[in-house]
């Protein structure tokens, strides 16, 4: 990632945390990441670069402080916010905005990917009647996957399929995200570009060239949830809830009625995992998946939101008065805030 | 048996052997274990490929590198043969135990010796006939094995493990003392089969400059003259990548860097670009090389100084497979010897922090390269003073081979001489054709080695749905 980059993540209304965006793009789901990407609206970050190592974007940071463009805030964890000279700097170029991006986090983006492009090179390589090459380095699983899909679909009129599939849903895009991906696809006789090199022909960042990338996986994954689609038995399973198996089979529980020490009893976890369940799928799901009346009763609403203040990202429990602290725990205040932020009131 | 030329003919269409294959294929079938040391380019895989076609069992080579394995899985599965797996760090839990359970079935097996050296693997390979074990790259026993890949020294008790199956190591380079040292970690007696390791078609030359301005300077200047593909290589990432793109943009090249910080998607994809001719020019550190095998390269530039001239000879051994006029140029400013020479004292643990971990081993990080060896060390029963002392010797050995590398640039006469001697060969006599050490010019011209047409201007890019169809259809 580059200074370029980072300045589109940060902004000046709003310090942000460092770590969230770094465990974001690593996929470390703990609640409080999760929780402070939906503040930040980046969620559509997780998974996004799971090789990122830990303290991954400090340089860029430093980089982007150094220039003027952000000022570290006071707090414990390291936070950014952008300077006027930032946000001009920001402004400067037009940067690729990937448009609707709540899909994002409810497809493994990483097997989709694989899946697609090893699928797109072995139709190539077929179409031009070849059968010895090199293939994409990718997973023995995705390699086995491919393969059967491979000999079941295959047939001379394969080619044409698959490539009218990928117009279809490229045309649907903007012509430079359609030439980006496009030219970064391997197939006969064909190596592809590098992100890096489609980034300087394209006069991009490699992020940006990246995001491109995921767009178009994406938008071909959800054309392919058609079961008619070419792709639909590669991509279609792809497509899965954003909350973890556990959590949902805590919410499903909660969802019956029972009490969460009850819930907790009945599913061998802890009642602070219950909690930790509900908060993740609170953030991840849309506002009707959750008995939020039942978790938050209006009384307690009411109470809390008279003592907090109007910006959620203002709200600290520590601060709140003792009498309401004792009555009620960090995971109503939390659950509250998410509630109010999914019903657009902040 | 069929003889050796129809199995040859029989599986890959050739008639002759080149030279060496054949006698390190007659020592196999005669049951001698063998160390063939051949050059870059002499067609060793097909040593084992040929041996493995012929015999029943298993093949199972060992080999060090990771992208290395994967890609001679798909070199194989590419020249049609099937039955051909690798286990390495990077296979999945599901995928090794899907391996192992149908050993029997496989016909070629890649290992890095880090996972033959696991119990289950080992225990699991002993119960299938293995037809030959090959040790490639057989020089990392002693380049790699005492510093950071101790794996390697276990091969030999690992071999007999195996019930002592034939064994043939491979390698491009390898001096007396080398090829006595892998003899004795093996625990064998191989029949030697050794070609020259002169590359008489590579054109030598060493350039001295005053510093690094200049050295970029007159990479510039190579680039823009020389007769492609070629290979720079460098000691840093950072320095390849940038240079990659400051080549590019001075010259209007297709150049890319290639080194183990890229994705290995990317890494892919430039091997093949290069592969198929689409980069004039790669930027590289030593993760680039191995497993290649384009025959075209014209020039290598070393940008850095090679820490010993073994590893110089494989790096620049890529120039010129084809047997046509290549070069080897070689960039010097005075000092450059202080960064292989740094990385040499810094390869190692100090003899503080030796005495310290055996005296409390649990107070160090295990994750650390240099202590993860000193725990290898200490759980094979080493003593510290053992290990201090071994070290103590390897630091020698790399200054003595950094050493001789210096030489090499220092040589006024003839670096050819200075090179086979490194390796107890005797160079024929020196001419025109042969080098040019420092101070005297390079002469592309004359190499026919310059670059006679300007290089075509890339095409347009293509409309993206022009691009699909090329494809598809």
């Amino acid at each position: 990632m580059e200074p370029a980059d980072l300045l589109q993540l940060l902004s000046d209304q709003q310090a942000r945390r460092l770590r969230v965006i770094e465990n974001l793009l690593r996929g470390r789901r703990t609640v409080s990441t999760l929780y402070w990407g939906l503040r930040y609206d980046l969620l559509y970050l997780l998974d996004l670069n799971k090789h990122l190592p830990r303290g991954g974007l400090d340089a860029v940071a430093h980089t982007v402080v150094a220039n003027g463009w952000a000022q570290w805030g006071s707090d414990e964890q390291p936070q950014l916010r952008l300077t006027s000279a930032g946000v001009h700097a920001r402004d400067q170029r037009p940067y690729y905005q990937p448009g609707d991006v709540t899909a994002w986090p409810l497809l493994d983006l990483n097997v989709a990917r694989q899946r697609l492009l090893l699928a797109i090179q072995v139709t190539s390589e077929y179409a031009h009647q070849t059968n010895r090459y090199y293939p994409l380095a990718v997973d023995q699983a995705t390699r086995q996957t491919v393969r059967r899909w491979f000999y079941q679909v295959r047939d001379p009129a394969l080619p044409a399929q698959v490539a009218a599939a990928l117009t279809a849903t490229l045309a649907t895009l903007p012509p430079t995200v359609a030439a980006v991906t496009t030219a970064g696809l391997t197939g006969y006789q064909q190596p592809g570009q590098t992100t890096q090199q489609l980034a300087d022909q394209f006069a991009i960042t490699s992020w940006e060239a990246y995001l491109m990338h995921v767009t178009a996986v994406v938008a071909v994954a959800q054309a392919a949830r058609d079961p008619h689609h070419v792709l639909a038995p590669l991509l279609a399973p792809t497509w899965q809830s954003p909350v973890t198996r556990s959590a949902q089979a805590t919410l499903a529980t909660v969802m019956t009625g029972t009490p969460l020490d009850r819930v907790a009893a009945e599913r061998h976890i802890k009642p602070s995992t219950v909690r930790e369940h509900l908060l993740e799928a609170a953030i991840m799901l849309p506002p009707t998946a959750l008995p939020y009346d039942r978790l938050i009763p209006a009384a307690a609403r009411q109470a809390l939101l008279a003592a907090l203040p109007q910006t959620i990202d203002d709200w600290e429990y520590t601060a709140l008065p003792a009498e309401l602290q004792e009555r009620y725990d960090f995971f109503t205040f939390r659950l509250l805030a998410i509630w109010q932020h999914k019903r657009g009131v902040d | 048996m069929v003889p050796l030329e129809t199995s040859l003919q029989q599986l890959f269409g050739f008639t002759t052997f080149r030279t060496g294959q054949r006698a390190a294929l007659t020592a196999l079938e005669a049951g001698q274990d063998t160390l063939a040391v051949l050059p870059t380019g002499a067609g060793k895989t097909l040593i084992y490929q040929l041996y493995g076609y012929r015999h029943p069992g298993c093949v199972v080579i060992v080999s060090p590198l990771l992208a290395l394995m994967n890609d001679q899985v798909d070199r194989m599965h590419v020249a049609g043969f099937r039955h051909v797996a690798a286990i390495t760090s990077l296979t999945s839990y599901g995928e090794r135990q899907a391996i192992l359970q149908h050993l029997g079935d496989y016909r070629f097996l890649f290992l890095s010796p880090e996972m033959l050296a696991q119990a289950p693997v080992l225990t699991r390979l002993q119960q299938v006939p293995i037809s030959l074990f090959v040790i490639d790259e057989a020089h990392c026993i002693v380049q790699w094995g005492p510093d950071f890949r101790p794996e390697y020294l276990l091969l030999g008790a690992i071999r007999a493990k195996l019930h002592a199956p034939l064994t043939l190591l491979l390698t491009a380079t390898a001096d007396h003392a080398t090829r006595h040292e892998i003899s004795k970690q093996l625990r064998v007696h191989p029949q030697v089969v050794a070609e020259t390791v002169d590359r008489p078609n590579i054109f030598l030359d060493v350039e001295a400059v005053a510093n690094d301005a200049e050295k970029q300077a007159r990479l510039l200047e190579l680039v823009t003259q020389l007769q492609g593909p070629g290979v720079v290589y460098f000691s840093s990432k950072q320095l390849a990548s940038e240079t990659a793109t400051w080549l590019r943009d001075q010259t209007g090249l297709p150049v890319a860097a290639y080194h183990a910080g890229l994705a290995s998607e990317d890494r892919f994809k430039i091997q093949q670009q290069f592969m198929q001719g689409d980069l004039a020019v790669i930027c590289a550190t030593s993760a680039f090389g191995m497993g290649i095998d384009k025959n075209d390269i014209r020039y290598v530039i070393h940008y850095h100084l090679p820490a010993d001239l073994g590893s110089y000879a494989q790096e620049m051994g890529r120039a010129g497979r084809d047997g046509q006029p290549s070069v080897a140029i070689l960039l010097y400013a005075a000092g450059d010897e202080r960064l292989p020479q740094a990385l040499n004292q810094a390869n190692r643990p100090d003899d503080v922090t030796i005495q310290r971990f055996y005296q409390q081993p649990s107070h160090f990080d295990p994750a650390e390269p240099g202590i993860a060896l000193l725990q290898f060390y200490r759980a094979h029963g080493i003593s510290e003073q053992a290990v201090s002392d071994l070290f103590a010797r390897r630091e020698r050995e790399r200054a003595q081979a950094l050493a001789r590398m210096v030489a090499y640039v220092h040589t006024t006469t003839c670096l050819r001489a200075t090179w086979l001697t490194a390796f107890d060969e005797s160079a024929p006599a020196h001419q025109a054709t042969c080098c040019a050490p420092a101070g005297q010019p390079l002469d592309l011209a004359a190499l026919g080695l310059k670059r006679s047409v300007v290089a075509p201007t890339p095409a347009p890019a293509r409309d993206w749905r022009q691009q699909l169809t090329r494809l598809f259809y």
